[in-house]
């Protein structure tokens, strides 16, 4: 329970100091005055029992004042747990939101981003509760203890009686939580993969279906149900130490003090009514032990929520340089750069020099490293070996707003916020008027779009970008970049299938963008890449080529098979005649 | 185009039926009773130590030493029975449950089994998910506690104020007043509380969905140089923490008074006052108090299961609710009594595809297609093409019987599909689409999906076909490595894989869309030679976006806003100059 309230302390570490004090010391001061009141009662009980009510009735003065006190600790600490909660709930959403944005964006690539969704979402109102939970476990230790204090007092054979029972109940409890754990993660993981087969099993119906003539994903599916069903009995056969076995003790416990009580009591060593006022004792000390059990699973949510945070929190942005260094002309300089995301290289020995103003094409299969490259140019991730430098400084050395002024992105998946098609311009540059974000969106071919919805400009373009297609979402980002007019763009170019329209407005739309512009492009389309200053081929993480198209059609090499390859793709015929292999 | 459930839920909370959850859960109905039954009676011997407390000090205190320990050990063993009760009740319960849940699952996968495809239209992935998963687990309450808890949290208070009116009835009615007044409060706060709690609610929804925005569009937030979390987040967590405040506020007096009113320390003092004072009178025993000072002061926790059990009922309703609604689903039509298909005139000859008349809206009033008349030749290619909105995939999807016709009817070697086993329809009608969809598995087993007992030699035909056998062979364990896991592949990669699955399943006929190529631009060429494997000695149906692939084909029908306008070869419909001729020119100029 010591290393329990240890672990607690991540959540109210963040709280302040002074509340945080004030709100443990209300939450001791409530306990004790429980445990004082039973402690009371012995003395009380006893002196009733023996027949002097006189006595007992002077009892209830003190015992009045306890319970006045415990009334005072108990409003005093609901308010702190208000206070407290409110404290760290919003201290906690200020923290997280404001490192979110300061950590590599590399760090939101794959899994971890809906885990932070979940955090943010729930793990946050998870972590509070261990403010209630302190109540809890303070209460299920100090009352206790002054009980036994008390009984102490009175008797010592029977504070000893429970004195033995006491660790062993703890003991036990300990051992049970583990087991619990542990059949609690075997149930989440055969959850997980059962709920990941019915993703996969109702999206690929109609391939299934389209095979039916085996029963090959209902078989996976159902055989993943099974194996959760499982973990499910297993976990009920886990839990049931952890939720017994401290009852168990519990009871062991009282009768210890039964049997010492009689014992006590038949010998003729204490008065029978000493006896029972010590059992009434007894039973109220072993009491609060069962509230322990409930409020263990609680706590290992919470705290496993704590911990998610503070890895999060904990997560170090990329360095920010001592002296930074404005960025001169806007040229890319890659020098010698080896990079991978983790043992494994992804760039080795990558050099790159991209003039100010002219537009480079990165072409290469998928998986070559394209996609790497413009993220080292972002500063997504710093290299391993080499540099990066932004008009001949490298970016290591350029502050993260000076870098993040000087770059555009325009990504394939591009991002909307669910405002409207202004809204969405206008985050290019917050400070832009109405006639610059609609100048943007014209020169982007936006208007076409803003057309075509049913509230013009006003229009919301949902969650994501929903209500847009891949190609109106492209035009919305560059409209962005334009209204941003920073001196460097990085461009995905849309792999997916265009129709007519949309694949003539992005192209214009590219077009406006390149104007004046240094462009890095990881193009698709031929024509962009025919249309570069300069191409540079990825092959395997190095640059195998580089130059102009005419130049690299020439030589013959990497280049020019990949254009003959695409080439030929474009003056593909369907027919079920002849196969090129036959 | 899914099912009315996800469009609308037509109950607002409350007013859910519950007959689904009782009909969920009758499979384990006895046994969940049983359970409750043990449990109430363990409640019942929780008062077992007080009691043994209370009568050994009646002896006692009266000079008896005579049965003590009789009284002890009756204790010490009804006390341990309560354990084996309680561990019997969890166990039957949860057990129980942990049953239902699996056949629940089970029966809720064959179902979806059957639901017709455009039932999967739009991406229920996630819904589906929700519903067999979440769903099924938010059931847990109500089969393995609610039962129960709810039989404790009524038999123990009624043993302990029993057994306290048979000791002592006057401060039995004290103790009962105490709590019944606390109770009162509780009861009005929790009425007051509806609103502050549905504000929390409101709160939250709108803090996940800016999570959810600041985290996707985390790389937009940090490019455009906003060196803080967005406004929107930032609005939306402050919102929610004085949402909770608010809530938590207006109750702390009160909340502060019922607690203190019925804190063990309050009764304690409230019971022992009062006894005192009766045994002062003469009225009562001093022993007596002693049965209250150990049993009265828990009885108003002992409630508090009720008024937990009442929200985790509510959510059960409507998760059974949820359940019992796609279990509702109709299954898609089958035909009561298939047709076999005509004997081919030779084997391996191939029949014919007919449309005749075909009619198709998504939705009610709003025809889609209106009246496609076309021949699938044996050995032919169709292509399909025609301004994006036309209707050329609808076409595909009603062959695949996503959907059927509403009039008209597309024949298969002269016999309506609607007649036909569908599993006959499948074993000559294949498709690829634009998506590439592999499963969880290996490789091999997903190149044989359709016949998962072909050999080696046959999948590695079919992969070399495919022109993705080297790419396999590269792969850590070859065919055996697992899509996802260790078989990391391209969208192109997929595509052939996709391709090869296709070729295994060899199905004389083939719906195909031509897009499935650009899915991966660096290797489309790679794909394009595979669909030329597919596609060769096959009737063919292309759906096609870039007119130029599709120059070859036997027969080129142009759809119009659900008509076919035109149709004939290439060069033909070029000369006749009409909207086939416009979009040729749209897209490559005067080339031909």
């Amino acid at each position: 329970m010591i290393g329990q309230q240890r672990r607690l302390t991540g959540a109210l570490a963040v709280a302040p100091a002074g509340l945080v004090r004030r709100y443990l010391l209300s939450t001791a001061v409530y306990a004790v005055s429980e445990g004082a009141a039973f402690g009371l009662l012995a003395p009380l009980l006893s002196a009733l029992l023996a027949g002097r009510t006189g006595e007992a009735a002077r009892w209830l003065i003190p015992l009045a004042g306890c319970v006045a006190l415990g009334w005072l600790a108990h409003y005093d600490m609901n308010l702190g747990a208000l206070r407290l909660s409110s404290a760290i709930r919003r201290t906690l959403y200020d923290r997280i939101g404001a490192h979110l944005v300061r950590l590599p964006l590399g760090w939101f690539d794959g899994p971890r981003a809906a885990q932070v969704e979940q955090l943010l979402g729930r793990g946050v109102g998870v972590a509070v509760r261990t403010v209630n939970l302190a109540q809890t476990l303070i209460a299920s230790v100090l009352t206790p203890v002054t009980i036994f204090v008390f009984l102490l007092v009175l008797d010592w054979r029977m504070a000893l009686a429970v004195l033995v029972t006491a660790p062993m109940v703890v003991l036990v409890f300990a051992a049970a939580a583990r087991l619990t754990d542990r059949t609690e993660a075997e149930h989440d993981r055969a959850a997980a993969e059962a709920s990941a087969r019915l993703v996969e099993f109702a999206g690929a119906q109609p391939v299934l279906r389209a095979n039916g003539r085996s029963q090959g994903g209902r078989r996976l599916l159902g055989e993943a149900l099974a194996a959760q069903h499982r973990a499910a009995r297993e976990e009920v056969f886990g839990a049931l130490p952890g939720q017994h076995l401290g009852q168990l003790a519990i009871q062991l416990a009282f009768t210890a003090v039964l049997v010492v009580g009689l014992l006590l009591a038949t010998g003729g060593v204490l008065s029978p009514a000493k006896v029972i006022a010590l059992l009434v004792l007894g039973v109220h000390f072993l009491q609060p032990f069962a509230a322990v059990a409930g409020a263990a699973s609680s706590l290992r949510v919470s705290r496993a929520a704590v911990q998610r945070i503070t890895s999060v929190l904990s997560t170090p942005p990329l360095p920010e340089p001592e002296q930074p260094q404005p960025i001169g002309e806007p040229s890319i300089e890659l020098a010698g750069v080896d990079f991978g995301y983790r043992s494994a290289p992804v760039l080795q020995d990558v050099n790159l020099w991209i003039p100010p103003g002219s537009s480079t094409a990165l072409v290469g299969v998928s998986g070559a490293g394209k996609t790497t490259v413009t993220k080292l140019v972002a500063r997504f991730f710093d290299v391993r070996a080499g540099a990066v430098r932004i008009g001949g400084v490298d970016v290591r050395d350029i502050s993260s707003a000076e870098l993040e002024r000087a770059v555009s992105l325009v990504f394939q998946d591009v991002y909307l916020f669910d405002g409207s098609i202004e809204d969405n311009i206008r985050i290019g540059a917050p400070g832009a008027t109405a006639e610059q974000v609609r100048a943007a969106a014209y020169r982007a071919r936006v208007d076409t779009i803003a057309a075509r919805l049913p509230d013009g400009w006003c229009s919301r373009v949902g969650e994501g970008g929903r209500l847009l297609s891949g190609g109106e979402r492209q035009r919305v980002a560059i409209a962005r970049a334009l209204v941003k007019d920073a001196p460097i763009v990085l461009l995905d170019e849309a792999t997916s299938a265009l129709d007519g329209e949309n694949e003539a407005a992005v192209h214009e739309a590219l077009a406006e963008l390149g104007h004046g512009r240094t462009m890095l492009i990881i193009a698709h389309r031929l024509t962009t890449i025919a249309n570069a200053d300069q191409i540079a081929v990825l092959d395997g993480g190095r640059i195998v080529e580089h130059g102009r198209h005419a130049e690299l059609l020439a030589a013959g090499g990497r280049y020019a098979r990949l254009w003959a390859e695409r080439e030929r793709a474009v003056g593909w015929r369907l027919s079920n005649r002849s196969t090129p292999g036959s | 185009m899914s099912s009315a459930i996800w469009r609308a839920e037509p109950y607002t909370v409350g007013q859910v039926p519950d007959r689904d959850l009782a009909e969920l859960q009758r499979p384990v109905r006895g046994r969940v009773t049983l359970a409750a039954v043990f449990q109430a009676l363990a409640t019942a011997l929780s008062v077992v130590p007080a009691v043994a407390v209370v009568e050994i000090g009646r002896r006692l205190l009266a000079g008896r030493h005579d049965g003590l320990w009789p009284i002890a050990w009756l204790a010490v063993g009804l006390f341990a029975a309560r354990l084996l009760l309680y561990a019997a009740a969890g166990l039957i319960s949860h057990l129980a449950d942990a049953e239902l849940a699996v056949t629940v699952r089970q029966r809720l996968a064959d179902h979806l089994a059957v639901l017709p495809l455009h039932w999967f239209a739009g991406g229920v992935s996630g819904r589906v998910k929700t519903t067999v998963q979440d769903d099924v687990s938010a059931l847990h309450h109500a089969v393995a506690h609610a039962r129960g808890d709810l039989a404790s949290a009524v038999t123990g208070p009624v043993v302990i104020v029993g057994y306290l009116t048979w000791v002592d009835w006057r401060l039995a009615l004290v103790t009962v007043a105490a709590t019944a007044a606390a109770q009162g409060v509780r009861l009005r706060m929790a009425q007051r509380s509806a609103e502050p709690v549905g504000r929390i609610a409101a709160a939250n929804a709108e803090l996940s969905a800016a999570a959810i925005e600041l985290v996707q569009g985390i790389s937009v937030v940090k490019a455009f140089g906003q060196a803080r979390a967005p406004d929107r987040f930032r609005a939306a967590a402050s919102g929610y923490a004085d949402a909770h405040d608010d809530a938590q506020r207006v109750f702390i007096r009160q909340r502060a008074l019922t607690r203190a009113t019925v804190a063990p320390a309050t009764i304690l003092l409230l019971v022992t006052g009062i006894g005192i004072g009766l045994v002062g009178l003469g009225w009562t025993e001093p022993v007596n108090i002693v049965a209250f000072a150990l049993l009265g002061l828990g009885l108003f926790e002992q409630l508090t299961p009720i008024y937990s059990a009442r929200d985790q009922r509510r959510t059960a309703v409507a998760a059974a609710h949820r359940v019992a609604a796609l279990l509702r689903e109709p299954a898609e039509p089958t035909a009561e009594h298939p047709r076999p298909l005509p004997d081919a005139v030779s084997p391996g000859a191939v029949l014919p595809v007919e449309l005749d008349g075909v009619r198709f809206g998504y939705t009610e009033g709003h025809e889609v297609l209106h009246g496609i008349d076309a021949v699938l030749a044996p050995g032919t290619v169709t292509a399909v093409v025609g301004p994006s909105g036309a209707g050329k995939s609808t076409l595909g999807l009603l062959l695949a019987r996503f959907y059927d016709v509403t009039q008209g009817a597309i024949r298969l070697g002269g016999v309506d599909i609607r007649e036909l086993d569908r599993a006959q329809l499948y074993r000559h009608i294949g498709f690829l689409f634009q998506d590439a969809v592999l499963l969880r598995q290996s490789v091999r087993d997903n190149i044989a999906l359709a016949d998962p007992a072909a050999s080696d030699k046959v999948v590695c035909a079919a992969a070399r076909a495919a022109a993705i056998h080297q790419r396999i062979m590269a792969l850590p364990r070859g065919y055996d490595s697992v899509v996802g896991e260790d078989a990391r592949l391209s969208g192109g990669e997929a595509q052939r894989v996709s391709i090869a699955r296709t070729l295994l399943a060899d199905t004389p006929i083939l719906v195909l869309d031509e897009a499935t190529a650009f899915a991966d631009p660096e290797s489309e060429a790679a794909v394009q030679d595979a669909l030329a494997e597919l596609a060769a000695g096959r009737t063919l149906l292309v759906i096609a976006h870039r007119l130029h692939t599709v120059v070859a084909a036997d027969q080129i029908l142009v759809l119009d806003e659900g008509r076919v306008v035109e149709r004939g070869r290439h060069d033909e419909l070029l000369r006749e100059n009409g909207l086939y001729a416009r979009l040729w020119r749209a897209q490559y100029g005067d080339r031909t």
